[in-house]
């Protein structure tokens, strides 16, 4: 039994580091434009399939295709807002999280439209599990692992050491002293959904590359990623990362007792129980 | 040329009546001007008005010469107004280092050097610089906000009401601050609630009553005179 729960806690650290990458991005955007963004699922298929198509359709190796797809996931982010999100922004969150469920539906169907409804695979060479203690992991998790930590660090280094990131923060806390700063939130608020839409489209190649991906990769994790970020505080990136790791742990402990048809619903449980325990979330106040 | 000129001034929030009522001040090179009245006279307005965060329905806003009522709170910072608010008026969040870095977002160039000059300044913020802004008591608070307004490179400052919730030795601490930064030549127009220790720090006063200035006169005169100790200031 020990060992079963090890291996679970290993499996959920895996699937808290893949679900935090999205978890990020969806609490950057929130915390500066101060709504959800559902419309970040839409971001992670997108980011599947163009990391997809430059590594099975191009042949290219995984590190562009993670490069790739973060770049044209940010762009279908910064379209998606600029062109439609930001002129429901004005009638209230609510309006604008709303439109942000219709993007995602419409870029769900673009995906559709081109690549069709057939499950994708990654070009990623079948490698034995690793085995320790008694325990398993796959070579592809721990890469998934690696490269979430080095995304993460990145993010960090972003927002600690660099002017816009600090800036964002900024904004993040307090909108209207930002612009007394001569901060321009407008400015900041591209550079979030950029960010946010990079980090989506970089979560979809590391969740296409566990598994395989078809039109409905994003919004099949969407609940999940909206859980991590609601439980570590809505808008809060230590928060997402908290959250993240806690609902794949979550999520991993319960198929120890609950068939695997139940797992999803440890996401809707975990909204429940921190909306109603503690709303700001475990790092609420800590919004970075 | 006065630095700063309001004339006739009409504001308000959404459609409710007006707050300001065709309020006028105006700040010469080098003084500090404090702006006195009852609660809900519009001495707070006025102040966001200048800076920019809301809109004036009629009069306009001279600075250096230049038209800037149109204005928002953005192109007030890039003129060189900075506004220090009486509540959230630090990133809480950030630690002191990155408040004031943020805060010369628009000279990322020499911020660093612009920091540690206010370090050798303000030595309590050099001990508390990795600190997280809310963190800090209210009187440190107050003296990050002004720093941090100093970092827009501003050529007035606006306080609003910078030493309430104080006590009055944290008060006293501010009001000499200010003094100091008013004696290296910085203008400075604040509104406050300690009127009788703001009026005697300042070169000028304006009595503001609803929305309305109502009197104007040399600082310390106004502090004495029977009629407006009466009126606002309790004595």
């Amino acid at each position: 039994m020990l060992s079963a729960i090890l291996q679970a806690l290993l499996n959920g650290l895996m699937t808290g580091a893949l679900i935090a990458i999205p978890a990020i991005g969806f609490s950057a955007i929130f915390a500066v434009l101060r709504y959800p963004s559902f419309a970040i699922a839409g971001y992670i298929t997108i980011g599947a399939f163009a990391g997809w198509t430059l590594n099975v359709s191009f042949g290219l190796s995984m590190e562009v295709a993670l490069v790739g797809a973060a770049l044209v996931a940010a762009l279908a982010a910064v379209a998606t807002e600029q062109t439609i999100i930001s002129r429901l922004r004005p009638s209230g969150a609510l309006t604008a999280a709303i439109g942000s469920i219709a993007m995602n539906l419409v870029l769900e169907n673009i995906v559709r439209f081109f690549y069709g409804n057939d499950l994708r695979g990654y070009d990623v060479p079948l490698v034995p599990d690793v085995r320790f203690w008694g325990l398993r992991v796959g070579m592809q998790q721990i890469e998934t692992l690696i490269i979430s930590i080095i995304v993460m660090a990145g993010v960090f280094l972003f927002l600690t050491r660099t002017r816009f990131g600090r800036a964002m923060r900024a904004v993040a806390d307090n909108a209207d002293l930002a612009r007394l700063k001569g901060i321009d939130p407008r400015k900041v608020s591209f550079v979030a959904v950029a960010l946010g839409g990079a980090l989506a489209g970089l979560g979809g190649v590391l969740l296409g590359a566990d598994t395989s991906i078809d039109p409905l990769t994003g919004f099949r994790i969407l609940l999940t990623v909206f859980a991590a970020a609601v439980l570590g505080g809505l808008g809060s990136i230590p928060g997402a990362v908290v959250g993240a790791l806690s609902i794949g742990i979550a999520e991993e402990l319960s198929l120890l007792v609950l068939p695997a048809t139940y797992r999803g619903a440890v996401g809707f449980v975990a909204i429940l129980v921190i909306l109603t325990f503690r709303p700001r979330g475990l790092l609420g106040e800590r919004a970075l | 040329m006065s630095l700063l000129t309001v004339e006739g001034a009409v504001a308000g929030y959404g459609a409710a009546e007006e707050i300001l009522k065709g309020t006028a001040i105006r700040v010469e090179a080098g003084e500090i001007v404090t702006v006195i009245g009852p609660n809900g006279a519009g001495k707070s307005t006025l102040l966001k008005a200048v800076a920019g965060l809301l809109p004036l329905k009629a009069g306009r806003i001279v600075f250096e010469g230049e038209d800037v009522t149109r204005g928002d709170a953005l192109a007030r910072a890039r003129n060189g107004l900075a506004f220090v608010p009486q509540e959230r008026n630090v990133f809480g969040t950030l630690s002191v280092d990155e408040n004031l870095v943020t805060s010369a977002f628009l000279w990322p160039a020499d911020a660093r050097k612009r920091a540690d000059a206010l370090y050798d300044k303000y030595p309590m913020l050099a001990e508390k610089r990795r600190q997280l802004a809310r963190t800090l008591s209210g009187g440190q608070r107050q003296i990050l906000a002004m720093a941090m307004g100093l970092m827009t490179s501003p050529r007035i400052m606006l306080l609003d009401e910078p030493t309430a919730g104080l006590s009055p030795s944290a008060a006293d601490a501010l009001f000499d601050a200010i003094v100091t930064l008013n004696r290296e030549g910085m203008p400075i127009l604040m509104v406050e609630q300690h009127a009788v220790e703001a009026l005697e720090v300042s070169h000028r006063g304006y009595v503001v009553v609803s929305g309305r200035t109502e009197a104007e006169g040399e600082g310390r005169g106004l502090a004495a005179d029977p009629e407006i100790r009466r009126l606002f200031l309790g004595g």
